[in-house]
């Protein structure tokens, strides 16, 4: 198998996960097949939302980072703000804010 | 409200078209190659080794600290410039200098920079240290994305400058691809900066 063909690999977990999930979801747990679309609209929102979450991080992080190297003698590097919990925490912001608001309602 | 949905739709399409392409298809490796630009490999009067990442608590010199490094002293050994320059923090440079010494590189042609957080600091250390005695022509190694930036600086302190990026392609598997599109990303948001700010 080449490098390529095998970084497919997640990819064709996901596709027959989510075909069993489809399959046990419309055989097992009842779900109709219609609401896949506008589940599939939450989720993207749901996404959105994280995105702006991460771009709110990332602004107060700079600004934090960049202030405290102006005012004080320590250095922060701007880096920190590349770990990889950073889009992940965003993400969590995101959903925890979507269902408030939907809890909300 | 509900065009704030839509707008938050078509930003997670976006995000998740740019996650598939980025994790899925050598986008992230053609950019990488891209910001390299072409390695030009030429006698100079110094290799420079940038910063990166610094070492860990236990003195082990991070992944692409230690590539660069690697770079550096095999430049050196190809004889393409008499001096090498190591620069990072304190832990990073004393590591890689043992490194260089190590495989064979003479403790009189090893140059160590050790006060520098930034890039910008690191190019007015080093000019400190080569441009008093007429060291104007240098290779400058560094990763691929990191290029175009640390080239800028050298060249607006006074270098003239070969570049000679540690390598072309980059990663092939999902994750490490999710990872240099990040590196980019960051990259090109200090690019933007420096240039903001007149460097």
């Amino acid at each position: 198998m080449t490098p390529d063909a095998r970084s497919l690999a997640p990819l064709v977990l996901f596709t027959l996960t989510s075909l069993g999930a489809y399959a046990a979801g419309v055989g097992v747990g009842g779900l109709r097949r219609s609401a896949l679309r506008a589940a599939t609209w939450d989720m993207l929102e749901a996404l959105g939302l994280g995105v702006v979450f991460l771009l709110c991080n990332l602004a107060v992080g700079t600004v934090l980072a960049l202030g405290v190297r102006g005012m004080t003698h320590h250095f922060v590097s701007i880096y920190v703000l590349s770990d990889v919990t950073v889009p992940i925490l965003s993400l969590v912001q995101a959903l925890v804010f979507r269902c408030w608001r939907e809890r909300s309602r | 409200m509900r065009g704030a949905g839509l707008g938050l739709r078509i930003l997670g399409f976006a995000a998740l078209l740019g996650f598939v392409l980025a994790a899925f298809t050598p986008v992230p490796n053609r950019l990488n190659a891209w910001m390299a630009g072409s390695a030009q490999l030429e006698a100079a009067d110094a290799i420079i080794v940038l910063g990166r990442g610094g070492a860990d608590a236990d003195g082990v010199l991070t992944n692409r600290s230690l590539r660069r490094v690697l770079h550096g002293i095999e430049l050196y050994r190809r004889a393409l410039a008499p001096l090498l320059v190591l620069s990072g923090s304190g832990d990073e440079t004393r590591a890689r200098a043992d490194l260089a010494r190590g495989l064979g590189v003479p403790t009189a042609a090893i140059r160590q920079v050790a006060a520098a957080h930034t890039t910008r600091e690191e190019g007015e250390q080093i000019s400190l240290l080569l441009l008093p005695h007429g060291l104007r022509r240098i290779l400058l190694v560094s990763d691929p994305i990191d290029m175009q930036r640390a080239r800028i600086v050298m060249e607006h302190v006074g270098f003239t400058v070969l570049s000679a990026p540690t390598a072309a392609t980059g990663p092939s598997v999902p994750e490490g691809r999710l990872a240099l599109l990040r590196d980019i990303s960051t990259e090109m948001a200090g690019l933007g900066y420096y240039r903001l700010t007149g460097w």
